[in-house]
């Protein structure tokens, strides 16, 4: 009998919540010179998890979250969703980006319900759901206030309760606290995990930073350097919920940093 | 005198004071028809506007102006707003503005009262050309400079190109779009007085030109400081608008302290 990978005796697919096959991205650039971002990438990931995507700038891991987004399409290979390939951006992946794209004419409040007036909600009831969220992201005292009125921090805590307002099964963070001091980025991965906690949405998660990468995920992909293509995939053993102070302590976490900060060392070739 | 000249108001007031001051002296220095003194010019302001048929005048160049600026809202930003978003609509267009833009647009009158006369239709489409090319360029330049991320994000709510074009590249671009307005309300009145120059019927341009052919240059003048007032005037109530409009955007200019 043949045997299908991934798939039971139903024939249903026993797919991953996100699944990335052979993927790669080639952009056309000026007088007709060629930028291969990333080549071949293949990822798997289980509905729940959280899995960051780690690598030096300019490693295409910002683009491998835009075509799972499927604001950018890949040049070859395709990404599948909940078993459905990806052929445009949906409400089922919410983005978060390092630069907050909160709508500046609108409100904290109004920011919030943009996305849930679009589903067809009432008003009342959107309202309501966006306070919600609005006071899990402790930011209840600052519905009227306009983007411009706020620190980054505050941005990027308003832009995550919009995403969440329509409930995405995903969420697509890329470099969501690039942009911020150490402190206010601390405060904020305690906060997103928090979060996370309570529905256990599948997470991707772009960053630069080794210590933010471990502190968060399920696992972590360490891309190469340009062209990027994922050069090992570091599962993440550590206990949940997690604690920072606990975590900086344990020697396990400190392994994890070294081992991968020592993966990324490591020149890739033509570096 | 420095702290007089900073309270608020002042400083214009004493601007038109001296200009007025110059008006007059000069005038009587060297006295000749073509340059009545201020005080008489001024005299004729309330002459004027307690005159019905003169204000009947006025009205119809404002209505004019008010249609033809109306037109080109409506025509200049969704054409402005989709060249920025789109590089094929952008190089279709883009040549046709080029060859537009350098010719003046009262230029273009004598051939367009060949085909619509010389009443308002002409006048109109006059002014709705000359206000279009303002909102046009800054409506292209706001709807090209809207970030990336904000398109994405509403993409990702579930919103089609056509709902991102009117829910948020047209509110994300209305403060350079209101740049555009602003140039084009000024070129507006240009245009609306120099129509009514050549094609004279009514208006405030007919009066003026009327009163010059006629010698009557203290009338003259007094149009001149009525067009000057009536462009100042709606030049204030629009920022007062942009402002309400787009107080939500980063003041680009005149920032007053504790006003934010």
């Amino acid at each position: 009998m043949l045997v299908v990978p991934g798939r039971d005796a139903a024939g249903v697919v026993d797919a991953a919540m996100i699944e990335i096959e052979a993927v790669s991205k080639t952009f056309e650039t000026k007088r007709d010179r060629r930028h291969l971002a990333i080549t071949d990438v293949s990822l798997a990931v289980a509905a729940g998890e959280f899995v960051s995507i780690l690598g030096p700038s300019g490693c295409g891991k910002s683009t491998l979250l835009y075509i799972v987004g499927g604001f950018v399409m890949p040049s070859t290979g395709a990404v599948t969703v909940s078993g459905r390939a990806v052929t445009g951006p949906g409400p089922d992946r919410g983005p978060v980006f390092q630069e907050f794209a909160l709508f500046p004419w609108k409100t904290v409040l109004g920011n919030v319900m943009y996305g849930l007036e679009r589903s067809g909600i009432a008003k009342a009831e959107a309202r309501k759901r966006a306070r919600e969220l609005l006071a899990l992201v402790h930011l209840s005292a600052y519905e009227t206030f306009y983007p411009k009125e706020l620190s980054g921090g505050m941005k990027q805590r308003v832009a995550l309760a919009r995403t969440l307002a329509y409930r995405p099964t995903i969420l697509l963070m890329d470099e969501p606290f690039g942009a911020l001091d150490a402190h206010t980025r601390t405060r904020l991965q305690n906060d997103l995990l928090d979060i996370w906690e309570r529905d256990r949405k599948t997470v991707l998660f772009v960053t630069h930073s080794v210590e933010e990468a471990v502190f968060l995920s399920d696992r972590v992909a360490v891309m190469t350097r340009s062209p990027g293509r994922i050069k090992e995939i570091i599962p993440i053993a550590l206990p949940r919920p997690r604690d920072r102070a606990a975590l900086l302590l344990d020697r396990r976490y400190q392994d994890y940093v070294v081992h991968i900060e020592q993966l990324m060392e490591i020149p890739a070739e033509g570096a | 005198m420095t702290r007089l000249a900073s309270l608020p108001g002042i400083a214009p007031l004493m601007a038109c004071a001296a200009l007025l001051a110059v008006w007059e002296l000069a005038a009587r220095a060297i006295g000749i028809d073509g340059l009545p003194p201020a005080s008489q010019a001024l005299a004729q302001v309330p002459v004027i506007l307690g005159d019905p048929e003169a204000l009947l005048n006025i009205a119809d160049s404002l209505r004019r102006m008010a249609t033809g600026f109306a037109l080109a809202l409506c025509v200049a930003i969704p054409i402005g707003l989709t060249m920025g978003r789109s590089r094929q609509v952008a190089a279709f267009f883009n040549p046709l503005l080029m060859v537009i833009y350098p010719v003046p647009k009262a230029a273009l009158m004598p051939i367009i009262m060949l085909w619509l006369g010389i009443g308002d239709a002409s006048k109109t489409l006059v002014i709705f050309l000359g206000v279009s090319l303002p909102i046009v360029y800054h409506s292209y330049q706001g709807s090209r400079a809207v970030e990336e991320k904000i398109l994405w994000s509403a993409a990702a709510m579930g919103m089609g190109a056509p709902a991102r074009l009117a829910r948020i590249v047209l509110p994300a671009a209305l403060p350079e779009i209101l740049v555009g307005c602003r140039t084009g309300l000024v070129l507006a009145l240009i245009t609306m007085v120099t129509s009514e120059m050549i094609a004279r019927q009514t208006g405030i341009g007919n009066i003026l030109f009327n009163s010059l052919d006629m010698a009557q240059y203290d009338t003259v003048y007094a149009m001149i400081v009525i067009i000057g007032v009536l462009g100042y005037t709606l030049d204030v109530a629009f920022e007062g608008l942009r402002s309400r409009l787009v107080g939500w955007a980063a003041p680009a200019h005149d920032i007053v302290a504790g006003t934010t």
